[in-house]
């Protein structure tokens, strides 16, 4: 796209700043589409996606302030103008590859301007709202890659975002070569989330399978409501987490050593909320 | 002092540290361990520790406390790296310094015992036929009962 003779709409003139006067123009069906990322720790990410973070359900709580942002684009950016949107749609793509989240935003409107502020704004502030509520274990996440896909409707015709550009564009990932804060092996293999989602009202547990134990069981982080449990103690644990994944069944082969709070614990240990139960194999250091 | 790193660390350093600007210490006793290139199967490359991040810390703390009410210490370093080794590189060092050369080398022997068993490290192993997680060995557990027996 030739960026030279195309002159800047809101400088007059004088090239002053001016808000553009649109009550002339025909109304058109405008829809603009953005994107952008967030990359985190792969254990973050691993948190966002079973819903393990202190502030609760991040992507609900992105989506809401994506949208809201995307209503109030116009006392951000100065010179927009304050529009009726009829749609505004955020998506996420959790991208383990990557260790990244993609956020899309789709703005559409019956108007005389286009959306594209509008979805970029979204975008963005979604980003941040995504960094906030990760922020409390996490302080390395970078927002990046923030763009405008598409563009439909109005004078200036359709816009389609040029690919080779995009793809040139991809920022190096930052986060691959990072040290992860509680998995120094090689690589989290097979880690998936389990079971509900802790939402901010319901007392529950922070559970971690370490080392040789969350390979063979391929569970590394999950919360659970304490509701679940049939006893409040690690025995009720054990019980509730075997009715919501087959897979740990395999706290109950080998040696399964477990800590509450980090301190040494056994079956009958008694459990409250938010407490960090961690169970792992026998110790091998030294 | 407890330390728990990915880099490397000199034991000489940490040793003159540890004793430096003191005359009441009559025996210092260093034990480091090293990564070997043989274990459970031959042709060990690398290995890899993870560690219970917070537990860890605190393991160890409890692990000195109970070697210092055992014993009359003057200064303990205790040094565990974390992360991607290689053979002969070092893993763990334990420095004691004691008025008296028996307190120096017991409390260290204590210390590197109940290390080995109870502070929440475990090895990965990376040899020429795959990886695999360190099995713990009996032998540990029997060396950390003697400290039990006598008491």
């Amino acid at each position: 796209m030739p960026l030279t003779n195309q002159p800047l709409t809101h400088l007059n003139a004088r090239g002053e700043a001016h808000m553009v006067d649109v009550a002339d123009k025909p109304e058109s069906r405008r829809e603009a589409a953005a994107s952008g990322l967030i990359r985190m720790q792969p254990a973050t990410l691993a948190l966002l996606a079973e819903g393990g973070l202190p502030k609760g359900d991040v992507l609900a709580t992105a989506r809401i302030a994506g949208i809201q942002a995307a209503k109030r684009t116009h006392e951000l950016i100065p010179l927009c103008h304050a529009l009726a949107l009829s749609k505004v749609a955020i998506d996420f793509n959790v991208d383990e590859a990557q260790s990244c989240v993609h956020v899309i935003a789709t703005c559409r409107l019956n108007g005389r301007t286009g959306v594209e502020m509008e979805a970029l704004t979204a975008v963005s502030v979604a980003c941040l709202t995504l960094y906030d509520m990760c922020k409390a274990v996490d302080k390395e996440m970078e927002i990046g890659g923030i763009h405008l896909d598409t563009k439909t409707g109005g004078k200036s015709g359709d816009y389609r975002r040029d690919e080779a550009w995009a793809s040139r564009a991809v920022a190096p990932s930052i986060i691959e070569s990072a040290p992860s804060p509680i998995v120094t092996g090689e690589g989290v293999t097979g880690e998936v989330s389990v079971g509900p989602r802790c939402d901010i009202a319901a007392p529950c547990l922070r559970v971690k399978c370490l080392a040789e134990l969350r390979e063979r069981l391929g569970v590394g982080d999950v919360s659970v409501p304490i509701e679940r449990l049939p006893s409040s103690d690690v025995a009720g644990l054990k019980t509730a987490l075997k009715a919501l994944d087959a897979r740990f069944e395999g706290l109950d082969q080998g040696r399964v050593l477990c800590a509450v709070n980090q301190v040494m614990a056994s079956d009958a240990t008694p459990l409250t909320d938010n407490d960090e139960v961690a169970f792992f194999p026998p110790v091998t250091g030294g | 002092m407890i330390r728990v790193q990915d880099s490397v660390f000199d034991a000489g350093v940490e040793q003159r540290a540890l004793l430096e600007g003191r005359s009441d210490i009559g025996a210092v006793v260093s034990f480091t361990g090293l990564v070997r290139d043989f274990n459970e199967r031959p042709e060990v490359q690398a290995l890899t520790l993870e560690h219970y991040p917070g537990m860890t810390e605190a393991a160890l703390g409890e692990i000195v406390e109970q070697a210092r009410s055992r014993w009359v210490l003057q200064g303990v370093t205790v040094i565990h790296r974390i992360g991607r080794l290689d053979p002969a590189d070092p893993i763990v060092l334990v420095v004691v310094a004691s008025a008296h050369r028996r307190a120096a080398f017991d409390a260290c022997d204590f210390i590197m015992d109940y290390l080995k068993t109870r502070a929440p490290f475990w090895k990965k192993e990376h040899t020429a036929s795959g990886d695999y997680w360190v099995s713990e060995r009996d032998g540990d557990h029997q060396d950390a009962r003697r400290w039990e027996m006598s008491t």
